[in-house]
């Protein structure tokens, strides 16, 4: 097993994941419609959001270390990436919150 | 009452999901330091990382069945039409969805624990092994908080 494309490519997902998270809970909070499908899916908006986290970073680990094998990456652009990615959401997800309570938008 | 019901009631859920949240995090603050000093072993690092991995799926399962069947129906309607309605609309909104990242960004950072100290070296990586492990952990921390807030409103919500 290839150690350093199992990073890679698991980091990417995480990051496909991550970015999935802040659209999927921006858009569902602004279109009732959305979250409607959502909760359609499992019973409620979370446990959807949450199993599609869980398969979008399952099945994009595995398609991408698949497709990368025998290649080399750039490992350290991957892990800066996610780190930068999951703090901008981590921020971005409250103060979206934060406006949606306030009513600025 | 059999071992189900048990494990189903609300304070045991809630503090299954604190108590496997705590475990995962004290285990990426210990393999924060493993990377960081470079000791242990990597069998040592996988154990450290696969275990603190494994805490915060439980926590996900727990504090997740918790918020489904409980917290929309009994603690939300407190807090909303408590003193700090806001506690729900950005605190445990905030949290609930923040926690989504934690998993995955764990995961990466248990295969990096697979590596031998002469492969993180080699590929540059053990400043940014120390910068994932610790921001898993004070993401953990920083849920954890909300999560004491979240609870500390309910109380309030229900004493006014």
């Amino acid at each position: 097993m290839n150690k350093i494309n199992l990073i890679i490519s698991s980091a990417y997902a995480a990051i496909i994941s991550s970015i999935f998270v802040v659209g999927i809970t921006i858009c569902a909070e602004l279109s009732p419609a959305l979250k409607e499908w959502l909760k359609s899916i499992s019973g409620h908006h979370w446990t959807t959001k949450s199993i599609f986290t869980a398969l979008i970073f399952v099945v994009i680990s595995c398609v991408l270390y698949l497709l990368r094998k025998n290649t080399t990456g750039n490992i350290k652009r991957s892990l800066a990436l996610l780190l930068v990615i999951v703090l901008v959401g981590s921020i971005a997800i409250t103060a979206f919150y934060t406006g949606h309570h306030f009513k600025v938008w | 009452m059999d071992i189900i019901s048990i494990l189903q009631s609300k304070p045991i859920l809630i503090g299954l999901h604190l108590g496997f949240a705590i475990v995962g995090i004290d285990l990426y603050f210990w393999l924060l330091g493993k990377f960081k000093d470079r000791i242990g072993s990597v069998k040592n690092r996988v154990v450290l990382a696969g275990m603190g991995t494994l805490a915060f799926i439980a926590s996900w399962i727990t504090g997740g069945y918790y918020y489904v069947v409980y917290y929309g129906s009994l603690v939300k309607p407190v807090i909303k039409g408590g003193v700090a309605p806001w506690v729900h609309n950005i605190v445990m909104e905030a949290k609930e969805h923040i926690f989504l990242f934690v998993v995955p960004m764990a995961v990466v950072v248990f295969f990096i624990a697979c590596m031998s100290d002469e492969e993180i070296d080699r590929s540059g990586i053990r400043t940014l092994a120390i910068w994932l492990t610790g921001t898993v952990a004070v993401l953990g921390l920083l849920i954890g908080a909300m999560g004491f807030v979240i609870s500390a409103t309910a109380r309030w919500g229900v004493i006014n």
